[in-house]
């Protein structure tokens, strides 16, 4: 018997040839294997790196403007003006009276000949009134000031523009200076993108968000309680949880059909304005935090609860006084990521008619207005280079925004949050 | 007095409320006539039930009023001597209304119709006559309501059980919202939806090829609304090209941090990936633009394919796979780490390598996981607006070429709804039937992806 399974069964020879090549064979498909998985990370990971490094790159020049000195000589020009005039409630009409834009068009007239006003942005005589507000004393003076150049200067000189701007560019340079561009932080869209800023953009979008966090923070947090805590198991409930479920899923456009069908046309509320961002943002940011606050109240160890109830708390106060300061953290992380998501949500946006040409920023919920991601999404679409720079600038905002609000939400999580 | 100030004037003398009948519970609980009987509910509770007996009604009746008085507004402006000119067309007459309307309320500064004019002043009275009627109705409501509140307290008074009653009911109404707004977007949908299809038949939507809206000319019979070409694109750019970047590396991504990867290295990475989920959609879509699809054109150029358009089906569909990265990695990681451990110690102690039980053990054992994973992805790619918009292009091409320019479902909604709209044309309604499409569509995928990963999971528990 046992002769017979040896003749047919010869134990592996592990040491031979075939065997050792087999081995090698599989040794080397494990690694092929891993390099592959290793492959796969290297490339998601360099593509984000590389995202990056292209926003970073073209933007961190839309924060910089070209400049050109302009001599002003204020005494020569204004008849007796005074630094008194341009102190006080009355300056900027003072400035008006004056004429400052004359003014610094002639003073550019004197140096750069008759078409100097060409290489000047439209808006450069705008610096000029900031200078006098800051310091009324330079009207008595002849000063120098740097101005920013018209746009397509602008692109000539930081990077490769149209050959006309190129030529005027190597025939002026040396004189050409680098200032921090001011403006786009504290002012709005504009036709020429050496005026434009992020400041209105910026403001619609904290009033949205505000709007956005008023109306789903409460309302979600409510709802995770009741579903959590209270809910009895009926159709109800279950049709709750498939409908937060499914909201969570439903893409963001849908959302701003919703609104638009609904908020603009059935209730006839102002459009474009922040009031109706918010509530079309509210309404796809509240699933979001349901789930998380669910999954926060979930991870409070019953033993809370009943050692509330076991000296005679209601369920009510059980949970308003004990579970829910102890979910809070785990709450709060998950609405700041859920804002994060509205922060940088466009598409419903769109919809609801956020996307107009918008020059002064918004004062009110019901003011017209648009956000940074639909700035963003506008200027891209703008035929004109100098915009470029600007889109990638917005970027790099938005970018650090969503930045501070994850960390926040992770420093939150690992401050606050108790381990059972 | 506008709406906001009378809201927080009410809620204002909510807080008054509040500390009276606070006051009066504390008073009952310190000494007084009834110090020998205890209060049933601590003072607190009832302060609120003062404030809210102050504030609800009254918020209540202001509700129903700012629906009810826009209609006795525009009744009362009708009966003035001005409105015997306006004329005898329901639909003039409703222009001019609202016209006027706007320039009483503030909305607007002038009149293009000098009917609408003359209507300003009526409309300026009536709405003074009904705000002051809505606010000392809802003043006197506060009080009345307030003061009888008040009266009411007494140490048996079972305030804290009312009180939860109502914040009971508060919570049910929150977890009603999730209902209220899925039924909203269903029948905001299809009733725009059936308005479409009285004008254009659902055959020649659904199964036409032609989509061309802006050629749309007559009021029936339209053609040029066949949203094939557009399922298609989607379906090539979300469910294709997508799928095709995103599946292998988050697959094998997922693969790696799970089954080779130091703790360490892990810990840092798998956020790193999930960054790629948080960049704002808008940025995609201006890096695929703007970097993406003109070096992929310029690829196309230099194999000589030479009709390669510089907003190409590749360009939007790569970006977009890059975005889904870290969704598919991580369904792929939870599926993978719910194989039991017994079948992966096993498959190694009979001597397979690592890649080897990852393959043939572990793969096929989490593969309805990775399926439902997938299937998720696939819903949100689809659903996805800004980075088609952006890179995809508007041409309604039915091709297999990475390298043209296709269109997609949100796409073509985007650019049916913006700029100048007119409610009831065709084109705008498309935008609604493409919208209950999408939503339909998203939603089957993920009830199919739900059923699957659940299913799945019980077997193994």
């Amino acid at each position: 018997m046992n002769s017979l399974t040896e003749t047919k069964r010869r134990p592996t020879d592990w040491q031979g040839a075939e065997m050792q090549k087999r081995i090698a064979g599989r040794y080397a498909a494990e690694r092929r294997f891993k390099a592959m998985g290793m492959a796969a990370i290297a490339l998601s990971a360099g593509f984000l790196g590389f995202l990056l490094v292209v926003m970073v790159g073209n933007g961190f020049l839309g924060f910089t403007q070209t400049e050109l000195p302009v001599e002003i000589d204020f005494p020569a020009v204004t008849s007796g003006a005074s630094p008194s005039q341009f102190q006080g409630p009355n300056a900027e009409a003072n400035l008006q009276v004056m004429g400052l834009r004359e003014i610094v068009n002639s003073s550019i007239e004197i140096q750069y000949g008759p078409e100097g006003t060409d290489l000047f942005s439209s808006g450069a005589w705008t610096a000029v009134s900031a200078k006098i507000l800051a310091d009324p004393d330079i009207v008595e003076q002849k000063t120098a000031v740097n101005l920013p150049v018209a746009s397509a200067l602008d692109v000539a000189y930081k990077d490769e523009g149209n050959p006309e701007a190129e030529a005027k560019v190597s025939e002026l340079s040396g004189q050409f200076s680098t200032g921090f561009n001011w403006n786009f932080l504290s002012n709005s869209d504009a036709t020429d993108p050496m005026q434009v800023g992020i400041w209105g953009a910026f403001k619609g979008s904290l009033i949205t968000m505000i709007v956005t966090l008023m109306l789903a923070f409460p309302v979600g947090v409510l709802a995770a309680l009741y579903l959590e805590e209270y809910a009895p198991k009926n159709r109800l409930t279950d049709l709750i949880e498939v409908s937060i479920n499914n909201l969570a899923a439903v893409p963001s456009i849908i959302f701003g059909l919703l609104g638009l069908a609904v908020f603009l046309n059935f209730f006839g509320m102002p459009r474009s304005g922040a009031l109706v961002g918010g509530l079309t943002l509210a309404l796809m940011t509240m699933p979001v935090i349901v789930i998380s606050g669910r999954n926060a109240v979930k991870s409070v160890p019953p033993s809370i609860r009943e050692a509330a109830l076991g000296i005679g708390a209601s369920p009510l106060q059980v949970v308003f006084h004990h579970v829910l300061p102890l979910a809070l953290p785990g709450i709060l992380t998950g609405t700041i990521i859920g804002m994060a998501r509205a922060l940088g949500e466009t598409a419903p946006l769109l919809m609801i008619g956020m996307r107009a040409f918008i020059a002064t920023p918004p004062s009110g919920i019901t003011d017209p207005a648009t956000v940074l991601p639909v700035q963003i999404f506008l200027w891209s679409d703008e035929v004109d280079r100098g915009f470029v720079e600007k889109t990638s600038a917005a970027i790099i905002v938005l970018l650090l925004f969503l930045l501070i609000m994850n960390a926040l939400a992770i420093y939150l999580r690992n401050r606050f949050e108790t381990r059972w | 007095m506008t709406g906001a100030t009378l809201l927080f004037l009410i809620i204002g003398l909510g807080l008054i409320a509040w500390f009276f009948g606070r006051l009066k519970a504390a008073g009952m609980q310190s000494g007084g006539k009834h110090s020998r009987s205890a209060l049933h509910s601590l003072p607190n509770y009832h302060g609120w039930y003062v404030a809210l007996w102050a504030i609800l009604p009254a918020a209540i009746f202001l509700a129903v009023w700012s629906f009810a008085s826009p209609a006795l507004i525009t009744d009362a402006a009708l009966t003035s001597p001005a409105a015997a000119q306006l004329p005898q067309d329901a639909f003039a007459r409703a222009a001019i209304l609202s016209e006027a309307r706007a320039i009483a309320s503030g909305n607007q500064v002038n009149a293009f119709n000098p009917l609408s004019q003359s209507m300003v002043e009526p409309y300026r009275d009536a709405i003074t006559y009904y705000q002051m009627i809505g606010t000392v109705a809802a003043l006197l409501l506060v009080f009345a309501c307030g003061v009888y509140a008040w009266l009411q307290i007494k140490p048996d008074l079972r305030a804290r059980t009312k009180i939860e009653r109502v914040t009971m009911l508060v919570l049910l109404l929150a977890s009603l919202i999730a209902i209220v707004t899925t039924v909203g977007i269903f029948l905001s949908l299809v009733f725009e939806s059936v308005r479409f299809f009285s004008m254009v038949s659902p055959i020649d939507f659904l199964f036409g090829t032609e989509w061309n809206p802006k050629a749309v000319a007559g009021p029936r019979g339209e053609t040029g609304f066949g949203a094939i070409p557009l399922f298609w694109g989607t379906v090539f750019i979300g469910a294709i090209i997508a799928m095709i970047v995103a599946i292998p590396l988050g697959l094998m991504s997922a693969i790696y941090l799970t089954q080779y990867a130091p703790a360490k290295f892990r810990s840092w990475m798998k956020p790193i990936l999930e960054v790629l989920a948080g960049v704002p959609t808008v940025v995609y879509g201006y890096f695929a633009a703007l970097t993406v699809a003109p070096a992929l054109r310029d690829f196309a150029v230099s194999i000589g394919i030479s009709n390669a358009s510089s907003e190409s089906a590749l360009a939007a569909g790569v970006v977009m796979g890059i975005m889904i990265i870290p969704f598919v990695s991580s369904m792929a990681d939870d599926s993978i780490a719910a194989v039991p451990s017994a079948m992966r110690d096993g498959s190694l102690a009979m001597g397979a390598t690592q890649s080897e039980t990852i393959k043939k053990v572990l793969i096929p054992a989490a593969l309805p996981g990775v399926v439902g994973g997938v299937l998720l992805a696939v819903s949100r790619a689809i659903g996805e607006t800004m980075i088609v918009v952006m890179a995809a292009g508007l041409a309604a091409n039915m091709t297999a070429n990475p390298f043209s320019s296709v269109t997609t479902v949100t796409t073509q909604i985007v650019q049916l709804l913006t700029g100048d709209q007119e409610f009831d044309s065709p084109k705008t309604l498309a935008a609604f039937a493409l919208g209950l499409v999408l939503f339909i569509v998203t939603l089957l995928l993920n009830l199919i992806a739900l059923r699957v990963v659940k299913k799945y999971r019980e077997a193994y528990e």
